[in-house]
């Protein structure tokens, strides 16, 4: 149901009887009655024939060819989905998509943007539990991404990097393990746990590569290797880089989540009371090692 | 019939349209609802909005002081019987329970005693004339009590529901606004004859904002049993149709407004359309 609505309609309505309860009805066929036919009516073998494996719902398995050597086993297997269900996935943002929450107020980009602002709009939304991994921020409207922003992705792709560091912004690829993630897509409802903040898991074998590559804005990468890398993407793409040390939004642009933090300005370890609106943080030696990055 | 209805329409015209058009211009002027500055409606541009005599009911002869701007999304939205049609069929059973019921055979009250011997008799053999074979004996598949019918409308026909209705209601000259509920009188021969005389009715619902109404109209409406008050967290698909005729104040339809707005257009639907748990709810 949009706001479009045919105002012949509702003229139509001026001239018909009052609506009331007795003379209300429901669509045509929008309640369908599953009944079993008696007699003529669908009677006697109910549809299903006499006798037989099709009259006893005795329904083969998939690719089952009755004894015959089933297609899918006659020929070598090339694997293209081995492992689908434990890779990693990254459901995709655009940035057309990011420009339009900016635009529409849904995101304040005076403060650094993190998956938790992302899913905080409501327009967009990840599902650890399916193997979602953070969002990729896909270069889909590059050309008209306008905002200057300090954004922290999970994956991105070179034009996209471009296109954020083209406008000044600066962008961040970095991993959150599951138990992070569900901490992050929805921080009230870990803070009602009442438990302390855990430390973010280093990334795994497979993943620590791109994480540490300047090329990628990886969060374990050197800074020095990443300024450089900024260099060489504006070279590349021809755009001249904005200078962040002259900004007036400087600490914003620079502000970064440590290796083994979760949230901004929040630290491992900490408990954040939402009842009495307190921040609690640990004072015993041992626990303070153990928070430690 | 509907020669009725256009009379009854052109009556329900103010009695001089053109001085309660002047009045308008003059009550634009110093009127309390002009005061306070609103922002502009904002709504899809593919609907007029629509708009509504603000009226009173300190006298009994009609006084339309102003006009209200009512946002197109919530009473001139799509008019979608079916749905209300939905509504209702969920309100008349979420609280009804069945308390028909039938025997089982070990609840049928009769002799255990086998009815006659199992072979020699040349009758058929039985064990028990409790068996729904007998009469007097047990049902099969018959009712068993208390079977709540209770389920959930999924969250946005709830919502499409109370915009349909409150769009059918103005449309069809059955919603009126009124500035405020207050009476002159306690006495229901006073709002029985202001009801008569505006052609309302004779079944009238009025909604305010809060639930603590006007001492006169309460005690007025005591003595009709026809007319109710209902505050706006109370209203309802059912109710506005089982009513002729509904009134709102100014706040009512400022609340219905920006509940129902909300409720359309809020970021986190999907909290609202998870399933129905009675265990968990929202």
């Amino acid at each position: 149901m949009t706001s479009f609505t045919n105002k012949y309609v509702l003229n139509l309505l001026r001239n018909l009887p009052r609506l009331s309860i007795s003379n209300l009805r429901n669509n045509d066929g929008a309640v369908k009655k599953n009944k079993r036919g008696r007699a003529q009516h669908g009677g006697d073998k109910h549809g299903h024939g006499n006798k037989g494996s099709k009259a006893r719902q005795n329904f083969m398995r998939p690719g089952y060819e009755t004894g015959n050597t089933p297609f899918y086993m006659k020929f070598p297997r090339e694997q293209y989905y081995k492992d689908h269900h434990v890779k990693r996935q990254y459901p995709p943002l655009s940035l057309t998509t990011l420009q339009k929450m900016i635009d529409l107020n849904r995101i304040d980009i005076s403060k650094p943007i993190d998956l938790s602002v992302l899913c905080n709009t409501g327009l967009y939304n990840i599902n650890p539990e399916d193997k979602h991994f953070g969002v990729n921020l896909i270069d889909e409207g590059a050309d008209n991404f306008k905002a200057k922003i300090n954004v922290e992705v999970q994956w991105a792709s070179e034009p996209t990097i471009a296109a954020i560091e083209r406008n000044g912004g600066v962008i961040t690829t970095s991993f959150f393990d599951v138990n992070s993630l569900f901490i992050l897509i929805n921080p009230k409802k870990f803070f009602q746990r009442g438990e302390a903040i855990p430390r973010r898991m280093i990334p795994p074998d497979d993943a620590i590569l791109y994480y540490s590559s300047a090329a990628n804005r990886g969060y374990l990468a050197d800074p020095e290797k990443i300024s450089w890398e900024r260099f060489v993407l504006a070279q590349k793409y021809g755009y001249k880089l904005p200078k962040i040390e002259d900004d007036p939004d400087y600490d914003m642009l620079v502000s970064r989540k440590d290796q083994r933090q979760i949230f901004y300005g929040l630290e491992p370890g900490w408990v954040v009371n939402l009842k009495d609106k307190v921040i609690l943080k640990p004072i015993d030696p041992q626990l303070k090692e153990f928070y430690r990055s | 019939m509907l020669l009725n209805c256009l009379a009854k329409q052109i009556r329900a015209l103010p009695s001089t349209f053109t001085a309660a058009c002047r009045l308008s211009t003059v009550a634009v002027e110093n009127s309390e609802f002009n005061e306070i500055e609103e922002p502009p409606m904002v709504y899809g541009g593919y609907t007029e909005l629509r708009q509504a005599w603000v009226s009173n009911l300190d006298t009994i002869k009609e006084n339309p002081s102003t006009i209200i701007d009512l946002h197109p999304q919530v009473f001139g939205s799509r008019p979608r019987i079916d749905i209300i049609h939905e509504n209702v069929v969920w309100q008349k059973k979420y609280k009804y329970v069945s308390y028909a019921n039938t025997k089982v055979t070990a609840e049928v009250n009769m002799s255990s005693k086998k009815p006659w011997p199992q072979k020699g008799q040349g009758r058929a053999r039985h064990g028990t004339r409790r068996s729904p074979l007998f009469r007097g004996g047990s049902v099969i598949h018959g009712p068993r009590s208390h079977t709540t019918h209770f389920y959930m409308l999924p969250f946005y026909k709830r919502v499409y529901g109370l915009t349909s209705t409150l769009s059918v209601k103005l449309i069809q000259d059955d919603l009126h606004v009124v500035n405020n509920l207050d009476i002159p009188t306690d006495d229901p021969g006073y709002i029985n004859d202001l009801v008569d005389s505006r052609l309302w009715g004779p079944s009238v619902l009025f909604i305010d904002d809060t639930d603590t109404m006007p001492k006169n109209i309460s005690l007025a409406l005591n003595q009709i049993k026809h007319m109710n008050l209902m505050p706006v967290y109370g209203l309802n698909v059912y109710s506005m149709l089982k009513y002729e005729t509904l009134v709102l104040t100014v706040a009512a339809v400022k609340k219905i407004q920006e509940r129902l707005l909300y409720q359309l257009h809020r970021p986190d639907g999907h909290q609202a359309t998870r399933k129905f748990m009675l265990n968990k709810q929202n």
